[in-house]
């Protein structure tokens, strides 16, 4: 009969696999729908993916569509990259001895990845407001850009919890070498 | 350990504690030692602390 904790941690892990097949499926899409935009078929960027239509973009400037387009495949990327250590922190997670050296460095390279998506997400959003203020129709971009603050302070919070656990770390392995 | 005609194993067995740990202890690589513990091989080895304890400067 598995606990409640147990439950939960399970489809967590689920989802996160989800996720993070999700988001590798979402930066593929980009990514070749922006090289086919780009060598092969410009009317490729009424439809990057779900929607996205970037065409008076890259009808403005070729130049500017690309540097969008790269902030917009990025942000994906980290976002997915941070789903696989998510994933990786799930399998070597051993729940009797928690607190390991690997853990505690997984969780840090999270945080410092939340860190980037946060900068990407801010740069990418004000790169839009001054395409915009352009005159270039962008509305179909707002769904693909996050709230550069909110990951920002969510980068905050992993980063306290991962100074925590590196603590948690030192204890146990006190604990360890204690007879 | 040597006096007492002891191996590790049987002085494990009688202390309560793992090879494992017992092993720590040996090779000077524990962090901290319970009272409890240091009480148990005293009794059995028939000695005092200060027999299985040494203060060196700087670590072992």
């Amino acid at each position: 009969m598995k606990t409640k904790a147990q439950l939960i941690f399970t489809t967590v892990n689920v989802l996160f696999w989800i996720v993070f097949l999700g988001l590798c499926i979402k930066t593929g899409a980009l990514l070749i729908s922006f090289f086919v935009s780009l060598f092969i078929n410009p009317q490729g960027a009424q439809n990057l993916h779900l929607g996205l239509d970037l065409f008076s973009l890259l009808a403005f400037d070729r130049w500017h569509y690309v540097s969008m387009v790269s902030l917009v495949i990025a942000l994906s990327a980290v976002k997915a990259h941070m789903a696989y250590l998510v994933i990786r922190l799930f399998l070597q997670l051993n729940p009797r001895q928690p607190f390991n050296i690997h853990a505690a460095a997984l969780i840090s390279q999270i945080s410092e990845l939340a860190l980037g998506a946060g900068i990407l997400a801010i740069l990418a959003n004000a790169y839009a407001k001054w395409l915009l203020k352009k005159g270039i129709d962008l509305q179909s971009l707002s769904q693909y850009l996050d709230n550069g603050g909110e990951i920002l302070f969510l980068a905050g919070i992993i980063f306290v919890i991962a100074q925590i656990f590196k603590k948690g770390v030192e204890l146990q392995s006190e604990n360890e070498l204690t007879v | 350990m040597a006096k007492r005609k002891m191996s590790l194993n049987e002085l494990s067995e009688k202390v309560g504690l793992t090879l494992a740990n017992l092993s720590i202890l040996k090779t000077g690589k524990a962090k901290a030692v319970r009272f409890s513990t240091l009480e148990a091989i005293c009794k059995v080895l028939e000695c005092q602390p200060g027999d299985l304890l040494e203060f060196r400067e700087n670590g072992p």
